[in-house]
């Protein structure tokens, strides 16, 4: 086994610098306005190769969830989750859910972005849930 | 939307071949490595040969699965061809209609060997499988989300949520198959379980228990397609006719999975529904058994809505009172597909296909079979084959 790794193409190296200052950014079209992730070389919306950086708003709403219960990286021992989150700005990402879990359904819950520090990979973006009553 | 109809019935198995599942995974997990990917497509290749009651000289035309190299296996092969493609298997079977349709080949043969067990190949974890095609399988690692029965468990937990399905009537699937795989010499998992024991297994990615996940061992198979016309003249045994075939890919947003938690992959099975369906002149209620790559059961439940064979959200009570087992109102998988019988990547389900409609099914023969459907949804790619006499 061995420790997990991010995939770095051109485009993913200026994201995880965000990611790096707690500031995650992910590439905008500047012909459409649609975000992009993974990042890439041109919007697959529009065709465009034209962005900008971006910084996202930090919050989503969980689509789905798993639980891992057998190991396939030594920095991820299980059980351990894994959220799907729909970002206000569009895009879906994988993340893990820090903090209290909702009990039962997860779908649909509101979550914010916070940052965790991976031994393998430093700083990751995580989810925590927006508690409503704080 | 463009459907093509000019494939039905221009092709036809006529010759079936595999290599030994249970002597060679007896041997694997004795430590031995019987053969390498080559050696089990070479296996498979001459059995389907003489199944077929052909020469290797007769073969114009191969195609290659994607586990080795089109052209060591064919200088291995000692084969020549007019054309020659590497593909899985459900897009092997469309191009060899292609193939013959437009005259580029008669006789066409489709090899596939694995030596996925013996060599260790990892289908998710640091040296995951395929994420040179398919970047999901990796590009979600910093976040320990790895393994193909992962993203197949996101997926499905967001169906139970919106649909009411239950792990209970999931654990259908892998009930059916092991009883089907009991009446199946070929099958690697012969040892009958019911429901209790499904929900009493541990969990590998919650919600996807132990026997919601594909076997992993070695195995070759061959078939061999020719013209509708060459198999009358010259084949030892009933040919199989393609009726339909259909495919409709959804890559958009692929990576982050929104065509499997956004869509289910329910319209690109829709228009893959479309095209196969409307190509054979035929509708789910005239299909015996359907065969569906099972790579893990959910594929199956997703596939019943998807295809059409029950109603929208209606397949967890489908499957658990009106039966997808032999026994039930729509045998799938009845030779106990990826979960049961053995992990030949979707080239198994074509040979239990074909078997079926040939009446060589023996104890796990469907009566009157005259039409078999295939589909499979690997990553998005939906398709559809359509088998019968």
């Amino acid at each position: 086994m061995a420790n997990s790794q991010a995939v770095i193409s051109l485009y993913d190296e200026p994201m995880w610098e965000s990611i790096r200052a707690h500031d995650w950014q992910l590439q905008q079209c500047d012909d459409c306005s649609e975000f992009r992730y993974p990042p890439a070389a041109n919007c697959p919306h529009c065709l465009s190769l034209d962005y900008h950086w971006k910084p996202l708003k930090g919050r989503g709403t969980i689509l789905s969830w798993v639980i891992y219960h057998r190991q396939y990286f030594d920095n991820f021992p299980p059980p351990y989750n894994v959220v799907a989150v729909q970002l206000d700005e569009g895009p879906i990402v994988m993340s893990n859910l820090v903090g209290p879990e909702p009990v039962g359904n997860w779908v649909g819950h509101k979550v914010e972005i916070c940052y965790g520090e991976d031994v393998a990979i430093g700083t990751v973006p995580k989810m925590r849930l927006i508690q409503p009553s704080s | 939307m463009a459907i093509a109809n000019s494939l039905s019935k221009v092709a036809a198995v006529i010759g079936i071949g595999e290599s030994d599942y249970v002597g060679d995974h007896a041997r694997v997990r004795a430590g031995e490595r019987p053969h390498d990917s080559y050696g089990y497509a070479a296996i498979a290749f001459n059995k389907a040969l003489k199944d077929a009651g052909i020469e290797r000289d007769d073969i114009d035309g191969l195609i290659v699965g994607p586990t080795v190299a089109y052209e060591r296996m064919g200088e291995l092969l000692g084969i020549n061809p007019t054309w020659g493609s590497q593909a899985d298997a459900m897009l092997s079977v469309i191009e060899a209609c292609m193939a013959i349709q437009t005259g580029m080949a008669e006789v066409v043969a489709l090899v596939y060997g694995n030596d996925q067990r013996s060599a260790a190949i990892q289908y998710g974890g640091p040296e995951a499988m395929g994420g040179n095609m398919f970047l999901s399988y990796i590009y979600h690692a910093p976040w320990g989300f790895t393994s193909q029965g992962a993203l197949y468990a996101m997926m499905f937990q967001r169906f139970m949520a919106l649909t009411g399905c239950t792990e209970a009537q999931l654990g259908e699937v892998a009930v059916a198959q092991r009883l089907h795989a009991s009446l199946n010499p070929h099958a690697l998992m012969k040892k009958l379980i019911t429901i209790e024991d499904y929900m009493a297994s541990r969990y590998i990615c919650e919600p996807l228990h132990l026997f919601d996940y594909c076997l992993i061992n070695d195995g070759g198979v061959a078939l061999i397609i020719t013209s509708a016309d060459y198999a009358k003249r010259k084949a030892r045994k009933k040919p199989v006719l393609i009726h339909g075939v259909g495919r409709y890919d959804a890559n958009k947003g692929a990576t982050s999975l929104e065509p499997r938690l956004l869509d289910f992959y329910r319209p690109a099975q829709e228009r893959c529904a479309a095209q196969v369906f409307n190509m054979a002149g035929l509708g789910p209620k005239d299909i015996d058994a359907v065969q569906i790559y099972d790579s893990f059961s959910c594929h199956v439940p997703l596939a019943l809505e998807g295809y059409g064979y029950c109603a929208t959200g209606d397949v967890g009570r489908f499957m658990a009172e009106e039966g997808i087992s032999l026994k039930g109102k729509l045998p799938v998988n009845t030779g106990g597909g990826h979960l049961s019988e053995t992990y030949m990547q979707g080239w198994n389900h074509q040979v239990e296909a074909v078997r079926q409609v040939r009446g060589e099914g023996l104890g796990r023969q469907v009566e009157n079979c005259r039409f078999v459907h295939y589909n499979s949804d690997v990553a998005g790619k939906a398709v559809s084959i359509i088998y019968g006499s």
